[in-house]
């Protein structure tokens, strides 16, 4: 697996596949840190509850994307090279699946991390009052992952399945609408909605005061049974995904 | 000659489901934006104005640009694969005619999603029961933003010809969607290429004026189109084509 996975990053080699991916974050990161600008003394109060409250926020407009750029830099050479039935008498395609989707993982997860020390970072430079919360970090970390990787995997089953790669990112933007409006619709309903996991696996809630327009954050109980919905979700992907790919003529 | 190159277009996209995802998107916002709408009736007074900005906010902001880019790196796709730029650029036709069939094919898409965006809120406003009539601005709503979602049109086919990755042009312009949001926010949403589509829908305040004059969207709209054309003809023209 390990040398499969190695071929992945040799085939991407020079395609500046992160260039996208790194503008694309910055791009966020920059509006992270941009809608944290003017922050008085009750924000910087509440300033680590802000950044886990903002960003999940912004994943779910810019994290579909992101896994379906990556999904299909990693798909769409195999497609224009038609180079899927030669590389199958080489490796095997559920280890060609395999070796993808942890290339495709690299990607996202360096994305998590980065965003993870750019929230530090804002904490130390604008004063947020309190410690760094590591154990809200760890599980937002743990839970973006997991979203992030799944809607990868979706991803990368549509890209490698179509050739027109249109259907894949028809799927992420539009699933991405629906997972940004179900973040304000009941958190039930973004239950159903593989796209809306951003909000369910939020670790901070907000009040919005219409009167005297004074937001509060505050923390909530990590949504578990959400994340082993959202883990039955990501082996059910994987699986159908997997085999549809194995079955399929190359 | 035009003729034949937008019948040729038109023979490409035959019995291609693209047109889809243009169907699907506007349908979303209509479903989840009346419901948010239904929910928080309290803090909505503006009626049929309320239900614009549920409708068209996110949709212009993000996923209209970026489906736009979805479709316009589709439409260049054929002639970047399997050496197809050799065919093309041997076919007897003025390379500026293959860009502008394709920047035709897309803002037919692009004006067909605005009048399906304007069924669908109508058909939601009058299924949630909204008093009054539907505001007349609606036209120019739709009308001003197929405008700017030509605009993005052009752009993009310009950032798909340069570019032969189909991945990379709908990322610019999800990135060209966010910092069109930034530059609305400033006050430059008119000499955006990107946010001209949201100036033109009025998504934040339906009710207000444009951010702009009118005479200033359609100078700074022209000045973007035939910037994108004259690019586009100079490119296929001097630049010789990369294939594989």
């Amino acid at each position: 697996m390990m040398k499969a996975l190695a071929m992945e990053f040799y085939k991407t080699r020079r395609r500046r596949v992160w260039a996208i991916v790194a503008a694309l974050i910055f791009v966020q990161l920059l509006w992270g840190i941009w809608a944290a600008r003017n922050m008085d003394t009750r924000d910087l109060q509440q300033g680590w509850m802000f950044c886990l409250y903002q960003f999940p926020a912004l994943n779910s407009i810019m994290m579909p994307v992101i896994a379906a750029v990556v999904a299909s830099r990693l798909s769409d050479v195999e497609h224009k090279g038609q180079a899927l039935k030669l590389l199958e008498t080489v490796v095997s395609p559920g280890r060609l699946f395999g070796a993808k989707f942890l290339c495709g993982t690299l990607y996202m997860l360096a994305v998590v991390v980065l965003q993870l020390l750019v929230i530090v970072f804002m904490g130390y430079a604008k004063g947020f009052e309190g410690g760094v919360p590591f154990d809200k970090l760890l599980y937002y970390l743990l839970f973006t992952t997991a979203v992030n990787l799944t809607i990868l995997l979706l991803q990368q089953v549509l890209s490698l399945l179509f050739v027109n790669q249109m259907v894949s990112f028809s799927v992420g933007l539009i699933g991405g609408l629906a997972g940004l409006f179900s973040m304000f619709l009941p958190q039930d309903l973004g239950r159903f909605l593989l796209w809306g996991y951003y909000g369910v696996l939020m670790l901070v809630r907000m009040d919005w005061d219409r009167d005297t327009r004074i937001v509060d954050y505050y923390y909530v109980p990590a949504d578990w049974t959400g994340f082993i919905i959202l883990a039955v979700m990501f082996c059910t992907i994987y699986m159908i995904g997997r085999t549809l790919f194995v079955r399929k003529e190359m | 000659m035009f003729f034949r190159t937008l019948r040729a277009e038109g023979m490409k996209l035959r019995h291609s489901p693209v047109w889809l995802a243009f169907f699907i998107l506007p349908v979303l916002p209509a479903v989840m934006g009346t419901f948010n709408y239904l929910q928080n009736i309290g803090i909505l007074k503006e009626q049929w104005y309320d239900l614009w900005s549920q409708h068209a906010l996110f949709t212009s902001y993000f996923f209209l640009p970026s489906i736009i880019g979805v479709y316009c790196a589709y439409l260049c796709r054929l002639e970047h694969i399997n050496h197809n730029w050799n065919t093309v650029m041997t076919a007897p036709v003025p390379v500026l005619h293959i860009y502008l069939s394709k920047l035709f094919a897309a803002s037919v898409m692009v004006l067909l999603t605005q009048i399906w965006i304007g069924v669908m809120f109508v058909i939601s406003g009058k299924l949630i029961g909204l008093h009054g009539q539907v505001p007349s601005e609606l036209l120019a709503w739709l009308l001003y933003g197929g405008v700017g979602g030509i605009v993005i049109c052009a752009l993009q086919l310009c950032i798909s010809l340069v570019i032969r990755s189909f991945a990379v042009p709908v990322g610019i312009a999800l990135i060209g969607g966010v910092t069109g949001l930034a530059a609305l926010a400033k006050g430059y949403g008119a000499l955006y290429p990107y946010s001209l589509l949201s100036v033109g829908m009025r998504a934040n305040r339906p009710q207000e004026p444009m951010q702009c004059s009118m005479e200033q969207f359609i100078l700074v709209s022209s000045f973007y189109l035939i910037a994108c054309i004259i690019f586009a003809a100079v490119w296929l023209k001097k630049r010789d084509v990369v294939t594989g």
